[in-house]
Formats: structure tokens, C-alpha cells, sequence
């Protein structure tokens, strides 16, 4: 697969972390545990996508 | 029906193998970094050896690293935090999940993980069910009495990741398994190859049913070598109708191997999630080319809560000399697993594996499933009792096929035995990993 598309991937992945992060900030602050503890859930699938895809990608970023 | 890719990920499955090793390297170095940084026991291993995580620069470096071996986790899990030790490398409130080995080699060893842990086993497992022809058409049965053991676990949320049917066959007995797979038409189940064969001989001899007769069309084994050995293989095959393929994976390490729909007589290592080592018995050396068998040391990459870094499994592995037709570039490992370093016992001088065993005799259609193997003494002279059972209407017959038995037994394993016949249904029958093999010599000492 080109490293463009990779590239696109790996940055869409990179979105969905800050926002899954910013939510379970947002539910520890409100102590709100229905919303930390989803997006926790949420953080550990995205875990699943950076290691699919963008840990690749990162390697050759960091060269 | 939907155009599914072959690959689970071909991102990282046809990736080439000078970047898969640029990946693992980079992997190697975060999970040493971060067990360095968090685990006491790792820590204290480390410092006695002088090995710093900047100290692995190449691959080649890895073997400087100590291995674990079980034991080692068995100690340290008397210290704290309860109940897990010092390899613990996240907080306790952080562990969702707590599963154990199975016992079958001592007292089991207690392992946490966390939910992204748990997601990650799931990961792991999804790489062995698409390859092996799971889609989310699939209706899976799973008659694993679901509990402390990890066993088939993952396999169950791997399922449901994919998007298969899933049908837990927990606390039912083998008929009412049986009877559920039939009702609901699954077609796809997990489970030992020994309960495989149990279920079809259920479904045969208790309930006048004919097993390839049902939906089932491809079974995923794990915990013991069967379905890697062609004579079990087949029986199972023929028996169910269906497709059998091994996986390989272990509570402490998670599920690192599997055998692609090409059946290419060996098991992928999942290289991109792994760092599978062999290691020559006699020397230490690591072995890196096809056809030399050796003991496997393995590392998964991203296990976060308790570590496996350079695990000393004990598993008897060697390289494929091809790559597989399948297009993946994880490399191939030759028959699977072969067993155990533990299970390779010294008989009459000669060394033996249980599974050379096993494949002889599952290759006779006139014995059945079950056999036992013990070895004794007679005097000061090792003596090897092979207990089997003819199947019904192969009594007539009974010393030819002796004598045959005796003949491949000796080909195969350069060994002599004590063959005794005991009637159909008499030997144990086991539910999860059958315990085959009794060596008695040192409780007559």
C-alpha cells in the first residue's frame, strides 16, 4: 500500500485520538464515569488502529 | 456475498521483510523500554545482566536481553501487588481482565491485562480467524466451558470483532452442544483437538449422528499440536467435513501463530505483532535458517500490563524453507508446533516426542481416537506401555494390525512397545487438553 494513503490513514487515526482524549478529559472533569469510561473503551480500539497502521508509517517518519 | 480481501490487515501481512524488520526493531525497543521502565522483576534482570534499553541498537542485539521462563513468573507473583508481583507494569485499578495458564505444566501463572490489552488479544486473533476463512456470514459455536483459562476467550471477541454470529456452547454438555450446532447451523467452531474428536465420537456413538452431516465447514484448534499433525489432522477433517486449522498462542504470551487456508503444512508467525527466536537446544545459538529444529524464545510487541519479553517458551520449532502461496510475508514455521522441550522424554536412551507417537497411531482408521502412553521400569529396563483401543468389527483382525502398529511405531520413533488393546470405550476421554502421556519411572525410584 503507498504511503500516501497511509499517511491519510495514520493522521484520520490521529484525529480520533485527540477527540477520544478531549472527551475522557471532558468525563473525569464533569465526573461524568458514562463518558470517561467510554471513551476509554474508544482510546483502546484506537490503540488497535495505530498499531495496524499508523505504527508503520511512524517508522519511517522517525527513520 | 461480499468481496473480503484475503488478509485481515495486508498492510502489515504483505509487508517485505526488510521493513517488517525495521518494524520489529522499532517494537522490540518500546516494549524492552517500557517493561526497563516499569516492571521491578524485568528491572532487576536487567541490571544483573548490565542491558540497557539503548543498548539494542539492531536485532542482532535482542539476544543480549535475559529470557523468562515460567518459573521465574511463578516467584515472583508471591510479592506484591496481590495478586499479580512485581511484573505488573500499570496500576491495579488499570486490570480489567485476569486470566491463568492452564496448570498443565504446574502451579499456573496469574495473568492482568487491561482493556487495551484485551482489545489486543482480540487483534491478534482476528489476523488467525480471517485467514482461516472466518467472515462475518459465519455463525461461530464455541463449546469452551468459559472460565479462569484464557483458552478460547479471545477467540470469542475476535468473532464478534469481525462480525460473525457467536454462540457461546459454555456450561452445556457435549450433547447439548451438539445438538445446539445442529439447531442453529453453525458453521464455523473452536476447540482442542481432542475435544474435536470427542464430540464426533458423542455425536457417533450416543447419538446416531453422523457429524459431517451437520453445518460445521471449518474448525480452529489450540492448546495441543493436533491439528498441525497430519494424521489428527485428517481424522478431524473426515469426521466433521470440514477444514481444521491450528493456531498456536499461550496465556503469557497471547496468540502469536496460525495456519492460513493454503494448509501449507506449518503455521505463520505474526511477525508483526511478535519476535519469534529459536534457539539451538545445545548451543544457545540463534537459529535463523529453515530446517534445524530449536526452542522458541518469543516477545509480544505490544502487551502492556504484565510483559512478555523474551519468554523461553520451550516450544519445539523450526523454519519452512518456502514462503507460503498465500502472498503474507510472515514467515512459515515447518509441521507447527512439535511440542514441548518438557514433553521430549529419554527412553531406553532414545529421545522421544509424544507427538511422533500420536501420529502413527491416529494414522490407523481400525484404532480408535483415545490411546495412552506410560513409561515404566521393568527392572532397571525402560518399558513403554501403549494402551489403544480397536474400533468396533477391527477385533478380527487385531494381530495384523498389531503387528503393523508395532512395525510404524518402530520406523517412526526407533523404539520398541508394549501394545495393549482395551475395548472400545475404555480409555479416558478428556474435555479440554488431554493428558496422554504418563512418564512413571521416577515414582518408582
Amino acid at each position: 500500500m503507498d504511503d500516501r494513503v497511509l499517511k491519510e490513514l495514520t493522521q484520520q487515526i490521529h484525529v480520533l485520538k485527540e477527540t477520544a482524549l478531549a472527551v475522557r478529559s471532558k468525563g473525569v472533569n464533569l465526573r461524568i464515569p458514562a463518558v470517561e469510561r467510554n471513551a476509554a473503551r474508544i482510546l483502546a480500539s484506537v490503540k488497535m488502529l495505530e498499531l495496524t497502521m499508523g505504527d508503520l508509517l511512524d517508522d519511517r517518519a522517525e527513520g | 456475498m461480499a468481496d473480503w480481501s484475503p488478509y485481515w490487515n495486508e498492510i502489515l501481512e504483505t509487508i517485505d521483510g526488510g521493513r517488517l524488520r525495521e518494524l520489529q526493531l522499532k517494537k522490540f525497543r518500546r516494549i524492552f523500554r517500557w517493561t526497563w521502565e516499569h516492571s521491578r522483576f524485568h528491572r532487576r534482570l536487567y541490571d544483573q545482566a548490565g542491558i540497557r534499553p539503548e543498548d539494542i541498537k539492531t536485532l542482532e542485539d535482542v539476544v543480549h536481553v535475559p529470557k523468562v521462563e515460567k518459573s521465574m513468573m511463578r516467584e515472583i507473583q508471591s510479592k506484591d501487588p496481590f495478586p499479580y508481583g512485581e511484573a505488573l507494569c500499570v496500576p491495579l485499578e488499570e486490570v480489567t481482565e485476569f486470566r491463568q495458564t492452564s496448570g498443565s505444566t504446574g502451579q499456573p501463572v496469574y495473568q492482568p491485562d487491561t482493556w487495551q490489552d484485551w482489545e489486543w488479544w482480540a487483534e491478534c486473533w482476528c489476523y488467525i480467524l480471517w485467514a482461516q476463512g472466518y467472515r462475518p456470514s459465519d455463525r461461530v459455536f464455541i463449546p469452551f466451558g468459559y472460565n479462569v483459562f484464557v483458552a478460547f476467550w479471545a477467540g470469542h471477541y475476535a468473532a464478534e470483532k469481525i462480525g460473525c454470529e457467536v454462540i457461546p456452547g459454555g456450561v452445556l454438555d457435549t450433547q447439548a452442544r451438539i445438538l445446539k450446532i445442529q439447531e442453529l447451523k453453525a458453521t464455523a467452531m473452536m476447540s482442542t483437538p481432542t475435544y474435536v474428536l470427542g464430540m464426533a465420537m458423542t455425536a457417533r456413538d450416543r447419538m446416531n449422528m453422523d457429524p459431517s452431516a451437520l453445518t460445521i465447514n471449518k474448525i480452529t484448534c489450540a492448546g495441543e499440536p493436533g491439528a498441525s499433525i497430519p494424521s489428527t489432522k485428517r481424522r478431524m477433517e473426515e469426521a466433521w467435513g470440514a477444514k481444521v486449522f491450528d493456531h498456536t498462542g499461550a496465556t503469557e504470551v497471547g496468540a502469536w501463530g496460525y495456519e492460513c487456508t493454503e494448509q501449507p503444512g506449518g503455521i505463520h508467525v505474526n511477525e508483526a505483532m511478535f519476535l519469534v527466536e529459536i534457539e539451538d537446544l545445545e548451543t544457545g545459538e540463534i537459529i535463523r535458517n529453515p530446517g534445524q529444529r530449536g526452542k522458541m524464545v518469543i516477545t509480544a510487541f505490544d502487551r502492556m500490563a504484565q510483559p512478555c519479553v523474551r519468554f523461553d517458551s520451550k516450544d519445539l520449532i523450526e523454519w519452512a524453507p518456502e514462503p507460503c502461496s498465500c502472498g503474507r510475508s510472515f514467515r512459515l514455521l515447518k509441521g507447527g508446533v512439535h511440542g514441548r522441550v518438557d514433553d521430549i522424554v529419554k527412553v531406553k536412551g532414545v529421545l522421544l516426542a509424544p507427538s511422533a507417537i500420536e501420529e502413527v497411531v491416529r494414522a490407523f482408521p481400525e484404532l480408535s481416537d483415545e490411546f495412552e502412553v506410560v513409561v515404566c521400569k521393568r527392572g532397571d529396563l525402560d518399558q513403554i506401555v501403549l494402551k489403544i483401543e480397536l474400533m468396533p468389527g477391527a477385533e478380527e483382525n487385531k494381530t495384523a494390525i498389531l503387528g503393523r502398529l508395532n512395525d510404524q511405531l518402530r520406523l517412526r520413533t526407533n523404539l520398541g512397545y508394549q501394545v495393549e488393546c482395551h475395548p472400545y470405550g475404555d480409555l479416558p476421554r478428556y474435555e479440554v487438553k488431554a493428558r496422554r502421556f504418563k512418564d512413571l519411572r521416577q515414582k518408582e525410584i
